[in-house]
């Protein structure tokens, strides 16, 4: 009997020194090194090489701090980022898009208050009035907007030049140069809509052009019905003989955006409506043969709207590291990382301590359009719920092969308004 | 004695304890969560709201659930004919030893080494309307009016899908067959060649009756894999264009994890499951039956 209790407390007694030895190590790791769990989207190949970069620079600088990073694929981040925020250890610090789609979340209470940083920080100043508008919810900051980047159609320069084209302003010199291009066998646009928001985008342009941004963004949420005469008309007018005079290339749902470059890099198609991320995926030898105008106008009395996606940072309401996590958010935001990002990557920085002076003139032309814009919305499927995003998109397919069918879409379209924004 | 007999009843509940919680835990318990979120309008983040019948309501009505139970039903109807039918050939065919007939069954079986994930990458490329394999041969050979586009064609795409899977399905089909024909009782095949059988005949009534077992297997697999489809259609297509090449399993993971309607998503998961179900029973009673025997 003396032998067993003797064992046992003996057992008692090994395992409270192991567990004390453990919570010691890891006290003592605490206090050498901090992390910080940052999950990004920026899977492409050249953000992600500059993502980890900036990831670097940080390090560099904050020796104490150790920062877990992992880059996820855009979509997929897209379908984690509600396990991510409602995870007991959620990533701290996380990329996620300005505007609405960080609003839902701010509205559940599942991103951090970070105003404190912004004050610290002298954002407050150093950003824009719409920037700092764009991450604020009832007077609080809980985003920092990092880049945005511009919408345009992008257009070879060399096949203009052959048939003596010059970029156009208006819907008339649109048309004009579609046929001229079709007369010369190259088909005008080209476009993949495999993933479909490529066909977004022209739903966007040419519903703020026909109809204006404002209705374009009550449409968005949800204030305007579908099936609305307005709608109707821009489908029926204006988009369905983009489509039936053959100015898409064919059979563009089998093309993801970026396979379908390949029509414009090989002479094959003219133009591309695109965000300015275009040129990251474009032939390097060719790029210097890639150049955008501003979506024509098409009706000179609506005032002009322009797609302008933001993305930044934001940290997780439930963070276990946020102290590390606002000094990593604090570098995010600096003119000094916005500005190496912007010059690596070709977008258009939102700290306005960024020196103007390091942007190239494909950037300077980016910015003059999007100041000369009366309105900038973000894109279709961050305007609006991701609900209504997806129906609609399929919208939009099957409206490329059906023309005829839009008044059926709309309909259907309309019936999904109503469920999404009334519940 | 009585000891004794208490142990041997013990045993084998110590013995599947452990297994059981894990089985609880993993599987049991999901099935009821997940029938339990079906009712709710759960969004991934607020607090699910019980809403009773109405997600299974809504789904009747719902377009993209028909088309996708279609197109569930078109996968189940091809996989019980097309692949059942060359497997079996195949198999008759490389049964007899041929020259090089190890090297024909190894390359009918290799699509299936394959995970449905490469397939599917694989076969997007053979089916690139401009530099894909299958439309660039028709080019050569002068058939432009047949090209395609494959993945894009609202009538073709979930065959073209569909086709994907039969390719891969085949050599596995055979692989079973040529398992079946090991069993098949040489002696009465030779005896009804004795009595003058032809070669149909032996097939029809001699060998077939004998291969009735595996056939059972063969088909109920081949339904129970169809309506696991969901690899090569989020490849492929993701259920595009406008949904013609959706199928339940896909339309339940866009509505879940795409749109964010848990509890939506949850219940087609939950008719999936029920229609699965059906199959499954009748496959394990086979199975059990033919254990038993």
């Amino acid at each position: 009997m003396g032998k067993k209790i003797l064992f046992l407390i003996g057992i008692v007694l090994l395992l409270t020194a192991v567990s004390a030895s453990a919570g010691g190590k890891q006290e003592a790791a605490a206090a050498e090194k901090q992390i910080v769990i940052y999950n990004s989207y920026n899977g492409d190949p050249e953000p992600r090489r500059v993502d980890k970069e900036l990831v670097q620079q940080f390090e560099t600088a904050n020796p104490a701090i150790d920062v877990v990073h992992s880059i996820v694929a855009h979509e997929d981040f897209k379908q984690a980022i509600r396990a991510y925020l409602t995870a007991s250890t959620p990533p701290d610090v996380m990329t996620w898009f300005a505007g609405n789609r960080a609003r839902f979340f701010i509205d559940k209470g599942l991103i951090m208050d970070i105003s404190d940083v912004w004050e610290s920080e002298g954002w407050n100043k150093s950003y824009p009035k719409g920037f700092r508008a764009m991450s604020s919810v009832g007077g609080k900051q809980y985003f920092v907007p990092n880049s945005y980047y511009w919408w345009a159609i992008y257009y070879r320069k060399s096949t203009y030049n052959k048939l003596g084209l010059e970029p156009p302003e208006t819907g008339e010199e649109f048309w004009t140069i579609c046929e001229k291009l079709k007369a010369d066998d190259v088909t005008p646009i080209t476009i993949g809509t495999k993933w479909r928001w490529t066909a977004a985008a022209w739903f966007d342009y040419l519903n703020m052009r026909v109809n204006g941004p404002e209705f374009h963004i009550d449409l968005m949420l949800g204030k305007e019905r579908y099936d609305d005469a307005r709608v109707k008309k821009m489908f029926a007018d204006t988009w369905a003989p983009l489509v039936r005079k053959g100015y898409f290339i064919d059979n563009a749902a089998s093309y993801t955006w970026q396979e379908a470059i390949t029509f414009m890099s090989e002479g094959k198609a003219a133009m591309y409506l695109m965000g300015g991320f275009i040129r990251d995926s474009y032939p390097s030898e060719q790029v210097d043969d890639l150049d955008f105008f501003r979506f024509p106008v098409l009706d000179s009395a609506v005032p002009v709207g322009e797609d302008a996606p933001t993305d930044g940072y934001f940290i997780a309401a439930n963070s276990q590291h946020p102290e590390a996590a606002k000094k990593l958010l604090s570098f995010f935001g600096s003119a000094e990382a916005q500005t190496y990002n912007a010059t690596e990557l070709k977008r258009l920085a939102t700290n306005s301590e960024v020196d103007l002076s390091i942007y190239n003139a494909v950037q300077q032309k980016g910015i003059k359009m999007i100041q000369g814009a009366d309105f900038v919305a973000q894109f279709y499927d961050r305007d609006t719920t991701p609900e209504m995003a997806d129906e609609g998109m399929n919208g939009m397919m099957e409206f490329w092969d059906h023309p005829d069918r839009i008044d059926s879409i709309l309909e259907r379209l309309e019936t999904v308004r109503k469920e999404v924004f009334t519940e | 004695m009585a000891m004794e007999r208490a142990s041997t009843r013990l045993t084998p509940w110590l013995f599947l304890g452990l297994p059981l919680i894990i089985y609880l835990i993993w599987v049991i318990g999901p099935m009821f969560c997940t029938f339990y979120l079906s009712l709710t309008n759960w969004d991934g983040l607020s607090a699910p709201g019980f809403i009773r019948f109405r997600n299974y309501a809504r789904l009747l009505q719902d377009p993209v659930f028909i088309i996708s139970l279609k197109n569930n039903l078109r996968w189940i109807l091809t996989f019980i004919t097309v692949p059942v039918v060359s497997g079996l050939v195949l198999a008759m065919a490389l049964n007899k030893s041929l020259p090089g007939d190890r090297f024909f069954k190894a390359s009918f079986y290799a699509p299936m080494v394959l995970s449905l994930v490469v397939c599917g990458l694989i076969w997007s490329w053979m089916y690139h309307p401009e530099n894909g394999l299958i439309n660039s041969v028709f080019r050569k050979l002068g058939l432009e009016s047949l090209t395609r586009g494959w993945l894009s064609d609202q009538h073709l795409v979930m065959w073209a899908v569909i086709a994907v899977a039969v390719w891969r399905q085949i050599g596995y089909v055979m692989v079973l067959y040529l398992a079946g024909l090991k069993n098949v009782d040489s002696w009465l095949v030779d005896a009804s060649r004795v009595d003058g059988a032809n070669s149909w005949q032996v097939f029809r009534h001699v060998i077939m009756p004998q291969l009735a077992p595996i056939t059972v297997i063969v088909i109920t697999i081949s339904i129970i894999d169809s309506l696991r489809a969901f690899d090569l259609v989020s490849v492929m297509t993701r259920g595009g264009p406008y949904n013609s090449s959706s199928v339940l399993a896909n339309f339940m993971y866009i509505e879940a994890f795409n749109n964010y309607k848990m509890g939506y998503g949850a219940a087609v998961s939950v008719i999936l499951f029920l229609i699965s179900l059906i199959f499954i029973g009748i496959y394990l009673r086979r199975v059990l039956r033919t254990e038993e025997a």
